[in-house]
């Protein structure tokens, strides 16, 4: 039984996608279906179960969603304040500086995001670089580390770039005579923006939500090394049961009530970037 | 009827780094005048469309609208209306939505509003269009539309930035005849820019010829085709025949060694001049019959005329004519004397910096 | 040996990469007597701890004995555990701790030993066969190879008093100075045995007042760490951390200010052994490796490296440095070991109700 349409010998571009083909199943299709699969089978005997799923309704459970949910909340609203602004005055500058400025932001994505939280730790530190510093010009110290905020301020330093990107793409994009247009037909600068630019915008505002959003959910690496393990997120509770109870059900449970937020994101990136112009880096 | 002075810009300089893109420009454009600005692409036409409306400000000069100067004045505060290149529609609103941007703005009853899309997509033969989106049109049609949003604000201008350059031929030819019912129907001022100047001929009531920054020429559609002041508009308004010759005395010239009577007077006696010949003014005749002997070297058929090329005393000539004399033979060169314009030779250097190469 | 912050390992291989965690720069004096290339006598596959040999000795084990070494390392028992439990890759000799030993053989993971193979064996000290009883009766399964213990460190600058109890982890003075441990065993071995309870309880009321001291911790608690504790007491960052006794050592070369000690209370020694699984194909090997590392010069030079404690007594009489040859650290008297002892492997719901008593000790 043939599954192609036409045999690659009349389509020869299907045996191209033949690789990408054989990844995409090995390597993602297969994978899903198994969190699916050890997500709805008892560890005990492989019975139908929903137990796993509801795993999540256990109280510590539901907190460290809920806190995960809010951290994670706050750091793209952040990243959004900070991104948008940046994009729009990279749009602006001139060509040739261009380009040397989204380096220098794509720049720190090249090292390695776990070096680089524990570089932050070093910095944020009670006797860390940043109050070293501030002793030295006799100011009083900051007491970040450890605490929640030191959490958000991972993320949004971890995940900037990739809002900045989506956003800056979708910007760029926009023809500059649309919004001499608007100004010619007598917008000022604040109707100009909420009415042409931010409309215009907003595949690439929801492209970068989402790129902050799901990563910064499911993080536990960044609660662990500078909010001091002292908060529990979601990722934290999914890792636990993968590592420490050694039940993959369990944790494929839990892991299958996070993609329903994935799939979320997806939906609306979806339905708001038919193109899908905005998701490419460069 | 073109009556007195609505806009003037007065010693306009603009620079972007070391280019000097508009040099001291000085000039003024009259209430319902539809005046074109044409030239070469990097003249400097489509600045000066930006400077009137707003978009770019001058490094000097002034640009005074109505009594008013309006040079600080940022564009959503000037009394015009622009229609861009690649026609700047918003794709993320509807038709209607469009057009009725600039009357939101204002703070239009919805009534008003209504009513005016409804008028506006008439005007522009598109009725019933309210609600599609601008991808959905074609390119003909989103430039109607463009127009439509610029002239439902009623402004007193209206500026165009090569609208019909992204449409096919006969696209164009209709949306030219278009735009001239939309100038007398509404009656407002029309400030074109194009680098066509088929198109500048057809529409314009006044043409102004630029490069490099600088003004070459201004006149209407005849005196700029008739009466090319200098080589570089001679050769950029249709086509011609520019020879070097020597004004032997009021009315004749001698061209190529042989004499040619002519109209034009005042320009010396054995005066180095540049001879301007249309090639549709040219007769071809007898070789005895005409004051210069040649030998057509080449024919081609271009529908509307044949265009061939006489080589006579060195200088190839354009012919353009609707009998044709085939390739090799010898024929004779007939200009009436008024078909031959005389034309300074460039003295400074600016001038002879347009001056196309030979 | 518990590390169950793993994913600081990526970071730790960069920072480490200057501190060190060994004394490399020491001669290496160790030699093979024999000149055999590495395949002539078959082969032996190592799955052992990251860090935890002197890769040294194992090219002169591949001269002495001909058999070449595949080794592998892993970063926690739990990682461990699936690939032996599925045969998803076959080894001959693993190195798990006290509790996981355990886990293996209730599931009959493992195969006896044959100690006709393994003479070296006396050069183990019998105390620490002792302590492997409890989790191997009568050794059968596993020869030990790093112990330890775990303790408060203090930074002696940073107290006025003399630290020998728990009880200063639960002190309000010493709010935010305090580095408590991120395991879930530990941490209530902490918080039971400062009640007096058994580490190993299944108890549901002791666990409860052993979360209700715990939760009452929790503001007080600078961070949860466990491989960071080393390097944030070194640098000052609070007064008082949770440590292994092994990390104990190296910390005190780099900062005077740190002492150890193990509360009076009691505490928890934790023993990592050889063991070989049921599949391994290369027995008598694995037996000839055991044997290699309990000879009294490599388990010197091993000690060396990883600092953690030999149970090799051979080994510690032929320790240079008279301070730490008697350091009661790494070789704590039996006054220390008598109120310690190892975990037990409590089930898997047991285990998950210890999990989820943790969890909620931030309410």
């Amino acid at each position: 039984m043939s599954k192609n349409a036409k045999s690659p010998a009349k389509n020869p571009s299907a045996l191209l996608a033949t690789p990408y083909t054989i990844w995409m199943i090995g390597f993602i299709v297969i994978p899903l279906l198994m969190v699916v699969y050890y997500g709805m089978t008892a560890k005990s005997d492989g019975a139908f179960t929903f137990e796993n799923i509801k795993l999540i309704a256990q109280p510590e459970n539901l907190r460290a969603l809920w806190l995960s949910i809010l951290l994670s909340l706050i750091s793209t609203i952040i990243c959004l304040v900070i991104a948008y602004p940046l994009a729009m005055i990279l749009r602006n500058m001139k060509f040739k500086s261009n380009s040397f400025i989204v380096m220098i932001f794509i720049l720190p994505m090249w090292m390695n995001s776990l070096l680089r939280t524990i570089a932050w730790q070093n910095i944020l530190e009670r006797k860390g670089v940043l109050n070293a510093f501030l002793t030295f010009l006799n100011l009083p110290t900051l007491n970040i580390i450890n605490t929640p905020a030191a959490i958000v301020l991972g993320m949004v330093y971890d995940f900037l770039p990739f809002m900045i990107l989506p956003l800056y793409n979708t910007l760029a994009k926009i023809d500059e005579n649309v919004i001499n247009a608007a100004r010619d037909l007598g917008a000022n600068s604040r109707q100009t923006f909420m009415k042409i630019i931010f409309p215009l915008s907003l595949p690439g505002v929801i492209s970068g939500i989402t790129m902050v959003f799901v990563p910064s959910l499911t993080t536990f690496a960044i609660s662990n090394i500078l909010g001091g393990s002292k908060v529990l997120l979601i990722g934290n509770v999914i890792e636990q049961q993968f590592q420490k109870l050694n039940n993959w059900n369990s944790g494929s449970g839990l892991s299958l009530v996070l993609m329903v937020f994935v799939l979320i994101s997806m939906a609306l990136v979806a339905k708001y970037d038919k193109g899908g112009d905005s998701t490419s880096v460069w | 009827m073109i009556e007195n002075k609505l806009i003037d810009l007065i010693h306009v300089t603009k620079r972007y780094g070391n280019n000097t893109i508009i040099d001291d420009l000085n000039l003024y454009i009259r209430e319902n005048e539809f005046l074109t600005l044409l030239g070469p692409s990097g003249c400097g036409k489509t600045t000066t469309l930006r400077i009137i409306g707003g978009f770019e400000s001058p490094d000097e000069g002034q640009v005074i609208f109505g009594g008013k100067d309006i040079t600080k004045l940022p564009p959503n505060e000037r009394q015009l209306n622009t229609v861009f290149q690649k026609y700047a529609l918003f794709t993320h609103m509807t038709i209607a939505e469009n057009i009725a941007f600039g009357l939101k703005i204002k703070k239009k009853s919805k009534q008003y509003i209504n009513d005016k899309i409804k008028y506006a997509l008439k005007l522009v033969n598109l009725d019933g269009y309210e609600n599609r989106m601008p991808d959905s049109l074609s390119g003909g049609q989103q430039q109607r539309i463009a127009i439509a949003r610029a002239i439902v604000n009623e402004p007193k201008v209206l500026l165009l930035d090569e609208p019909l350059g992204a449409l096919d031929l006969k696209l164009r030819q209709d949306m030219q005849y278009e735009l001239i019912r939309l100038k007398n129907e509404l009656g407002i001022t029309f400030v074109y820019v194009t680098h066509d100047q088929e198109e500048a001929l057809t529409m314009s009531d006044t043409i102004m010829v630029m490069t490099q920054g600088y003004i070459q020429q201004i006149g209407t559609p005849e005196d700029i085709y008739n009466e090319p002041k200098n080589a570089f508009v001679a050769d950029f308004i249709g086509e011609s025949n520019i020879i070097s010759g020597t004004m032997i005395e009021d009315k004749l010239v001698n061209i190529l060694g042989c004499n040619f009577p002519c109209v034009d007077v005042g320009f010396g006696k054995n005066k180095p001049v540049d001879v301007v010949i249309r090639p549709e003014d040219i007769d071809l005749v007898k070789p005895e019959e005409g004051l210069m002997q040649g030998r057509v070297t080449s024919l081609i058929f271009k529908g509307v005329h044949y265009e061939m090329e006489v080589m006579a005393n060195g200088y190839e000539f354009l012919v353009h004519s609707t009998d044709l004399s085939p390739v090799g033979s010898e024929v004779g060169i007939k200009v009436d004397p008024f078909d031959i314009q005389i034309m300074n030779k460039p003295e400074s250097e600016d001038e002879e910096a347009v001056m196309p190469l030979e | 040996m518990k590390k169950t912050n793993k994913i600081l390992a990526l970071g730790m291989v960069a920072a480490l990469t200057f501190t060190g965690c060994g004394s490399e720069d020491e001669e290496f004096t160790l030699k093979a007597t024999n000149n055999y290339k590495a395949g002539e006598n078959g082969e032996v596959y190592v799955y052992n701890w990251g860090e935890y040999i002197d890769e040294r000795v194992i090219d002169v084990f591949e001269k002495d004995t001909g058999i070449k070494v595949i080794y592998n390392t892993f970063e926690e028992n739990e990682d461990m555990y699936p690939i032996i439990a599925t045969g998803a890759a076959k080894y001959d000799v693993v190195c798990p701790s006290d509790y996981m030993i355990q886990k293996m053989i209730d599931e009959d993971m493992l195969q006896p030993l044959n100690k006709d193979n393994i003479p070296n064996l006396k050069n183990i000290g019998s105390e620490y066969l002792k302590a492997s009883e409890e989790f191997d009766p009568g050794n059968v399964y596993s020869v030990p190879y790093c112990w330890g213990t775990v303790g408060i460190l203090y930074n002696t600058t940073m107290v006025d008093e003399p630290i020998d109890s728990w009880g200063v982890l639960f002190d309000e003075k010493y709010k935010n100075d305090i580095l408590m441990i991120d395991s879930v065993r530990d941490g209530f071995m902490i918080a039971l045995s400062y009640l007096g309870y058994d580490q190993n309880t299944t108890n549901e009321a002791e666990l409860n007042e052993a979360l209700e001291l715990l939760q009452k911790q929790y503001p007080l608690v600078q961070a949860y760490v466990v491989d960071q504790v080393r390097d944030k007491m070194i640098g000052g960052e609070a007064a008082l951390g949770v440590i292994y006794s092994g990390e104990a050592i190296y910390t005190q070369r780099e900062n005077p200010d740190l002492e150890y000690v193990v509360p009076k209370e009691g505490s928890n020694t934790w023993i990592d052994g050889w063991v070989i699984p049921s599949n391994a194909e290369n027995k008598e090997n694995a037996e000839a490796w055991i044997n290699f590392l309990c000879r009294p010069d490599v388990a010197l030079v091993n000690f060396d490296y990883i600092t953690y404690s030999t149970p090799n007594t051979a080994a510690r009489e032929l320790i240079e440095d008279a301070d730490i040859r008697n350091s009661t650290i790494a070789f704590p008297g039996s006054d220390i070991l008598d109120r310690c002892s190892t975990f037990k492997y409590l089930g898997e719901e047991v285990e998950t109700l210890y999990m989820n008593l943790w969890n909620k000790k931030s309410n």
